[in-house]
């Protein structure tokens, strides 16, 4: 039986959608559903009874709320797809529009976070989703995974001075990479969820969260770094970079 | 007065066509795009080292262009210039980025209506029909696809959102292997593409383009670098006809455009509609394709050119074009050289401006700081926003007179549709 499947997009840059365009299992995937409803290459536009309801994309309009609940009402499961839908996402940071995760509307399934997920987590969860399995994501931190830790573990005691890593100075001194907190330059994996298989931090830039928060509680997760962290006056007054993908409970 | 709201279909995004009618006849009809984002706003708070891998985030699609203009209006400010194997490192990404762009649009939402409008069909074929309609020219699209985004993959560190490119240069250091596999797939993308060009000439040569999609009067602007084709590097060129042309520099951009960034829309200062995307470049820099190429182009004839149709054909070009230059970037030793970004150190310039030509046209990001450095104003002009004025004319150049002879609204919508589609809207990059 071929499950039918709708794709919706609410407000988003289409980057999730452009991550399932060129996955390796993709025309297979497409040849084991139906889809009911995908305005990006599809002309049907009513949304009707289905199996699996996919949703990119944070809520900025009155009318994604409609749309939510009615997706809601027509699909057996849902579930974000992307960091915009799982957690507010990026356009969050805009702080004249009221931006929200899709789970402050409707009760979801299940969440395929990164900005956009990693090729191999989506395609994970795709094939599990088709084969009615729930998504399993890691409860482990960046850190878990990073490629740093055994060289350089984290201190307690951190004077963070910037946001990058001064590669000059590094390859000049033909240094070994450390890790970035040890070097005074923010690194959110102590509060990301592990799934990314570290790709920003091999090509030596630190995370920036983009998967997406550990657990449910994130500004605990972040009161309890910051705890370890001396920040510098700069890193202190710049917003936007502890919730930069995920809204913050309180305003910002 | 009746409103007729309806959704855009297989574009990118969402987008609506709005019509109007009174006393029975239609009295306007809109492209319109619902959503703002308020990147200008975001940005603003942030400061320059940061803005690229935000401003990525305004399009999936176009993200690597996003990501570079970027880092090229913050190199002005700090009047540095990349070292050469980053701009090349640039020119492969923003390669990657067209192999997919253009190849999602061409087969999900252009071949539907080209088939639909060159065969006589009796619907616009669906998704199943359009992957069985021929299914070597699907799996040809399939592997375009993915050759697009791993191309981008292996130099940008992801294939979406890139992490390696940043303001003085870039992280990562092309290995021997990548380049291998680069070579791989720029060869394989070629054999695809030079097929497609072929099915397409075989399949559309004979149809006379219809009139809806002739664009009126066109005034083309992009990009050029002494008229041949470059989508990195160069001068903005606005063609009125082939006989008048203004060329000018970047910074002086606002004598002839500007916008408000608070308002949707970007203003010429003539009132000028302009195009702008491949056929624009196409018209502009078509003295510097090369003969075979032309021999190709030359099996369609006169009625395309000035038709919104023939942009499918010549992305095809384009592509071939693209990829045929990512060869030779890859076989050029410069890429292979180490180099460490540029250090920003001291702003230079209180204007900093980028421009590419992205897969739709050009991009531009203007920043402005003030005497303490800050940023005081951002302004992005985006292909798509530049396109929304003669879309609209076309709209209601057709439909008028349709509407009076058929009645038939639901005509209307789906040829408004065909006619907003072939023009490939960008919607997450214009609602920014």
């Amino acid at each position: 039986m071929k499950y039918k499947l709708s794709i919706t997009s609410l407000t988003s840059c289409s980057g999730c959608i452009s991550s399932l365009f060129s996955l390796d299992i993709f025309p297979q995937f497409l040849e084991r559903i139906d889809i009911v409803y995908f305005p990006f290459l599809s002309d049907n536009t009513k949304i009707e009874e289905h199996d699996i309801a996919l949703v990119e994309g944070c809520v900025s309009r009155k009318q994604h709320i409609n749309q939510l609940k009615n997706i809601r009402k027509n699909a057996k499961k849902i579930y974000a797809l992307g960091t915009c839908a799982a957690y507010g996402g990026i356009v969050s940071l805009n702080k004249t529009k009221n931006i929200e995760a899709i789970s402050k509307y409707i009760e979801i399934d299940g969440i395929i976070p990164g900005c956009p997920p990693p090729s191999n987590l989506l395609g994970d969860c795709l094939i599990r989703i088709i084969e009615n399995k729930k998504i399993i994501l890691s409860q482990k931190n960046l850190c878990f995974d990073c490629p740093l830790r055994e060289t350089s573990p984290i201190k307690l005691d951190i004077k963070l001075k910037s946001l990058y890593l001064d590669m000059n100075k590094k390859v000049k001194k033909n240094e070994e990479l450390n890790c970035f907190l040890n070097e005074g330059v923010l690194c959110l994996g102590p509060i990301t969820r592990e799934g990314c298989e570290c790709i920003c931090i091999k090509e030596m830039i630190p995370c920036e969260g983009c998967m997406g928060p550990i657990s449910k509680d994130f500004t605990s997760n972040i009161i309890n770094f910051l705890g370890i962290l001396d920040l510098s006056e700069d890193i202190k007054d710049y917003e936007g970079l502890f919730f930069r993908f995920s809204k913050p409970k309180i305003k910002r | 007065m009746e409103k007729v709201i309806d959704m855009c279909k297989r574009v990118e995004g969402h987008g609506n066509v709005k019509i109007f009618i009174k006393n029975e006849k239609i009295s306007n009809i809109n492209f319109q795009l619902n959503i703002f984002r308020g990147f200008e706003k975001i940005l603003k708070q942030k400061i320059l080292i940061d803005i690229p891998r935000i401003a990525s985030r305004i399009c999936g699609l176009c993200h690597a262009s996003q990501n570079i203009v970027s880092c090229k209006a913050i190199e002005s400010i700090y009047n540095i210039s990349p070292h050469e194997n980053t701009i090349l490192l640039r020119r492969i990404l923003m390669i990657g980025e067209l192999i997919k762009s253009h190849s999602l649009h061409l087969f999900f939402q252009s071949l539907p209506d080209l088939l639909y409008i060159s065969k006589n069909l009796p619907n616009i074929p669906s998704l199943p029909e359009l992957s069985q309609f021929d299914n070597q020219l699907t799996n040809k699209f399939f592997e375009l696809i993915k050759i697009g985004n791993d191309i981008d993959r292996l130099f940008g560190g992801r294939a979406i959102h890139l992490i390696t490119n940043i303001p003085g240069g870039h992280f990562l250091q092309n290995s021997e292997k990548n380049i291998k596999i680069a070579r791989k797939y720029f060869q394989k993308a070629l054999e695809n593409i030079n097929y497609i060009i072929e099915k397409f000439i075989n399949l559309f040569k004979k149809l006379t383009p219809p009139k809806l999609f002739q664009i009126p009067n066109p005034i083309f602007m992009s990009l050029h670098n002494n008229e041949s084709f470059d989508r990195y590097d160069g001068d903005l060129i606005i063609n009125y006809n082939n006989e008048n042309k203004i060329e000018f520099l970047l910074e002086n951009y606002s004598k002839y455009f500007n916008k408000d960034p608070e308002l949707p829309g970007i203003n010429f200062s003539n009132e000028e509609i302009v195009v702008v995307g491949p056929i624009s470049r196409y018209n502009i820099m078509k003295n510097s394709i090369s003969e075979e190429l032309k021999a190709r182009i030359n099996h369609f004839s006169n009625a395309w050119e000035k038709s919104i149709l023939f942009s499918n054909f010549l992305k095809l070009i384009e592509m071939n074009i693209e990829v045929n230059q990512g060869i030779e970037i890859i076989n050029n030793p410069i890429l292979k050289k180490k180099s460490v970004p540029l250090i920003l150190k001291n702003i230079q310039k209180l204007n900093g401006f980028g421009v590419v030509e992205a897969p739709r046209g050009i991009l531009i990001h203007h920043y402005k700081l003030n005497e303490n450095h800050k940023i005081e104003d951002i302004k992005l002009f985006v292909a798509t926003e530049i396109n929304i004025p003669i879309i609209n004319e076309m709209l209601l150049k057709f439909s008028k007179d349709l509407y009076d002879m058929t009645g038939d609204i639901e005509l209307i919508k789906q040829k408004a549709q065909m006619v907003i589609r072939a023009f490939d809207p960008c919607i997450s990059c214009a609602t920014h």
